[in-house]
C-alpha cells in the first residue's frame, strides 16, 4: 500500500475535449477524455480527477450524458468537478458511476451545499475545492475561477472553513503554478495541511517525480494530483499519457 | 455458386484478392515480383556501412536548424526502430507523434521508453476528435476499404507541415520493401486522393472540417519541389528483419509488442481483425506474414500457424466492439446495417487520382 495517492487531474472544456491550461488560462487541446481513460484504466493508476472547466463560467450544470461515457469506461475511482450546484445533481453523479464530487466555485454563493451533500451522501464523497492565487500584494488569497477575481479571503481560514462544514478532503490548487512545471507551492500546502485534519490534495506545478515526493514528504499532502505531468511528454510538451508505475511510486512514496 | 480459392505454394496470398494471378508452377505474382525486387534490397556489410555514411552526410548536409531530421513514431516496431536507429546515428530528430484518438496504453508506452532513453524532443499532433470521428463514421458509411487512409493522410499532412515549421529538410521513414511488399492494391486506396476525403465526408458527413490536416496533390507535389523535403527510408538500406528489429527494441528499451501488426491503434486493431474479414472478405495478416515468408523471417508452416490463430477472441471483440461503436457513436443495429451494404469502390466517389497520374507523368518528362 502506497503512503499517498497519485492523481492525473484532467480539465474538460465545454464539456468535451481534453485541454491543458497554464495559470488557469489559455487552454491548449490535447485530445478525446475516453480514450485519455483507456490508457489510464491499464495503467492502474489511483484515481483520477475530471475537472470541467467551463461549467460554471457557462452557468451550467455537468455534462451527464458524457460523464457517463467516462464513467462506464473508467475502472479508476472518478471524482468530478465543476458546474454542481444542486444535491440533486450531485445524487445524478454519483448514480452515473462518479464517486466523488468537487465543489468550488458554489461555495462562494451557497456555503451551505456542502454541509447539506455531507448529510446525504457521506462526507468521503465529497470534496471541498479551493483555487489560491497571489494578489496584487504579494499575499496568497483563495481565487474564484468563475469570476476570475482573487478575492480577500485567507487560504487557510477558508480550508478551515470547508473542513468544519464537513468536506471529506481539500482539494487545493495553486493558479500560479498551473502548467508551469516549476513544482507545487510546498510552503503554502504546508500551511493548509498543518491546519486541517482531513487529507488535501495538492495541484498545480508537478513537473517531476521528486516533486510529488516533496509535495507528501515535506508538505504533508495526502494526494498529488497533476495535470501536465501526466500528459505532456518531456519539455517539448509532445502529449503523451503516461503514470509511474507502482514501483516508482514505491521508491518515492514509502 | 461459389468459385474454389486457390493458395499460391509459397505463400499465403490467394484468390481473394482480384488481382492475383499465378503461373503455371502455382507460384503467386508477388512471390514473383519479390524474387526479382528483394535482392535489390539485400546488401554485403560494406554496402551497408556505405549505404549509411551516405545517408548520414545526406542528412547532416542538408541540416538548417535545430534538429537534422523528422520522425513519425507510432510506437510500433518499423517507426521505433527507425528512432533506435537515429539514436544509435547520434542524429538530432525532432520525434512527431500523431494522436488520432485511438492510441493504445502499449503504444504510448513503447513512445515513452524510446523517448525517455534517447532523450529527443517529442512533439505531437493531436488530431480534433469531434472531426476525425466525423471523417471515420463518413468513410464507414461510405462501405470503402480504406478507412485508414484518413490517418494515414493526415499524418502525411501533419509531417509536411511540421517540417516546413521547423526547417526541416529531411523525413526518415519507416517504410520499408522487405516487411512491407507485396500488399494487393484493392486492398488500399492512395493516401494523397483529398478530393475522395472530401467528397466523400460531404456526402456522409455532419460537422465541417476546420482543423483536419490536408494536403492535395499539388501541394505534396510543391511540398518536395519547392521546400525540397526529402523522405528517406532507412529501412531500405540495412537489410531490415521485423524479428530481430523487435528483439532490439525490447532488449534495449523495454519495448513490448502489441501482438498484430498495427494493433498499436484500438481503431486499426478493429479495422483490420474485423471490418475487413467481416466486410471486404479481406485479412491483412495474409500478406504481412507473405512479406515476412519472403525476407526469410518465418516460414510457410509458421505462418499457416499465425493465420490460423482466430483474429479476435470472442471476449476482446464483444468488449471493443462495443467501445468502439461508443467512440463512433454508432448504434449495433445501425453499424450491423453498415456492415451488410455492399462494398463500394472508392472511385465510385470523386477522387483525383488521374491528376496524380498527370503529375508523375510531368515529373517523368522534367526529371524533377
Ligand atoms: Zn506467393
Amino acid at each position: 500500500m502506497l503512503k499517498a495517492r497519485v492523481i492525473p487531474c484532467l480539465l474538460l472544456k465545454g464539456g468535451g475535449g481534453l485541454v491543458k491550461t497554464k495559470k488557469f488560462g489559455s487552454p491548449t487541446y490535447i485530445g478525446d477524455p475516453i480514450n485519455a481513460v483507456k490508457i489510464y484504466n491499464e495503467k492502474e493508476v489511483d484515481e483520477l480527477m475530471f475537472l470541467d472547466i467551463t461549467a460554471s463560467k457557462e452557468q451550467r450544470g455537468p455534462n451527464f450524458s458524457f460523464l457517463k461515457d467516462i464513467a462506464t469506461e473508467c475502472f479508476i475511482p472518478l471524482c468530478y468537478g465543476g458546474g454542481i450546484t444542486k444535491t440533486d445533481e450531485i445524487r445524478k453523479l454519483l448514480r452515473i458511476g462518479i464517486e466523488k464530487v468537487s465543489l468550488n466555485s458554489v461555495n462562494f454563493t451557497n456555503p451551505g451545499l456542502i454541509s447539506e451533500a455531507v448529510k446525504l451522501f457521506g462526507s468521503s464523497t465529497i470534496v471541498g475545492s479551493m483555487d489560491v492565487k497571489m494578489n496584487l500584494f504579494r499575499k496568497l488569497r483563495v481565487f474564484n475561477s468563475k469570476t476570475r477575481d482573487t478575492t480577500k479571503l485567507d487560504p487557510i481560514e477558508y480550508a478551515l472553513s470547508l473542513e468544519s462544514r464537513g468536506a471529506g478532503e481539500i482539494l487545493l490548487n495553486a493558479v500560479d503554478r498551473d502548467g508551469m512545471l516549476a513544482g507545487y507551492d510546498y510552503e503554502l500546502i504546508k500551511k493548509i495541511t498543518d491546519a486541517v485534519k482531513v487529507p488535501v490534495i495538492a495541484c498545480g506545478g508537478a513537473s517531476k517525480l521528486e516533486d510529488i515526493e516533496r509535495v507528501v514528504k515535506y508538505s504533508g499532502a495526502s494526494a498529488a494530483a497533476a495535470g501536465s505531468l501526466f500528459v505532456y511528454q518531456g519539455g517539448n510538451k509532445g502529449v503523451l499519457i503516461n503514470y509511474p508505475n507502482y514501483q516508482q511510486l514505491e521508491e518515492i512514496l514509502n | 455458386m461459389k468459385r474454389e480459392v486457390v493458395t499460391c505454394v509459397k505463400c499465403l496470398m490467394d484468390s481473394t484478392d482480384p488481382d492475383i494471378h499465378f503461373n503455371s508452377g502455382g507460384i503467386c505474382n508477388y512471390c514473383l515480383e519479390a524474387e526479382e525486387t528483394l535482392p535489390k534490397y539485400r546488401y554485403t556489410d560494406e554496402q551497408i556501412g556505405a549505404n549509411i555514411g551516405r545517408l548520414l552526410q545526406h542528412i547532416k548536409a542538408n541540416r538548417k536548424g535545430k534538429y537534422d531530421c523528422l520522425i513519425g513514431i507510432s510506437g510500433g516496431v518499423d517507426s521505433s526502430y527507425v528512432a533506435h536507429l537515429a539514436y544509435k546515428w547520434k542524429l538530432t530528430p525532432l520525434v512527431v507523434h500523431f494522436d488520432n484518438g485511438w492510441n493504445s496504453e502499449l503504444a504510448v508506452s513503447n513512445i515513452n521508453k524510446i523517448l525517455d532513453k534517447t532523450g529527443f524532443d517529442l512533439q505531437t499532433y493531436v488530431i480534433d476528435w469531434e472531426e476525425f470521428k466525423d471523417l471515420q463514421r463518413s468513410f464507414i458509411k461510405a462501405s470503402v476499404v480504406d478507412i485508414e487512409m484518413l490517418t494515414d493522410h493526415a499524418i502525411v499532412a501533419s509531417m509536411y507541415r511540421l517540417a516546413k515549421e521547423n526547417n526541416i529538410k529531411c523525413i526518415l521513414s519507416g517504410t520499408n520493401y522487405a516487411t512491407e511488399h507485396g500488399l494487393p492494391s484493392a486492398w488500399v486506396w492512395q493516401k494523397v486522393d483529398l478530393k475522395n476525403i472530401q467528397h466523400i465526408h460531404k456526402l456522409f458527413g455532419r460537422q465541417p472540417l476546420k482543423t483536419f490536416p490536408t494536403i492535395g496533390i499539388y501541394k505534396s507535389f510543391l511540398y518536395k519541389i519547392l521546400h525540397k523535403l526529402d523522405f528517406l527510408e532507412p529501412l531500405n538500406i540495412i537489410n531490415y528483419k521485423k524479428l530481430e528489429a523487435m528483439e532490439v527494441l525490447e532488449k534495449e528499451y523495454g519495448w513490448r509488442y502489441y501482438g498484430g501488426k498495427h494493433y498499436e491503434s484500438w481503431f486499426t486493431k478493429f479495422y483490420q481483425a474485423y471490418i475487413l474479414p467481416q466486410k471486404f472478405n479481406i485479412d491483412k495478416r495474409k500478406s504481412h506474414l507473405s512479406a515476412l515468408i519472403r525476407n526469410e523471417e518465418i516460414t510457410l508452416e509458421q505462418a499457416r500457424e499465425e493465420l490460423a490463430k482466430p483474429l479476435y477472441t470472442v471476449e476482446d471483440l464483444t468488449q471493443e466492439k462495443e467501445f468502439i461503436l461508443k467512440k463512433l457513436e454508432f448504434t449495433p443495429e445501425e453499424f450491423e446495417e453498415i456492415m451488410q451494404a455492399a462494398p463500394k469502390r472508392h472511385d465510385e466517389y470523386e477522387t483525383s487520382i488521374h491528376l496524380r497520374k498527370k503529375l508523375s507523368s510531368l515529373k517523368e518528362k522534367f526529371n524533377f
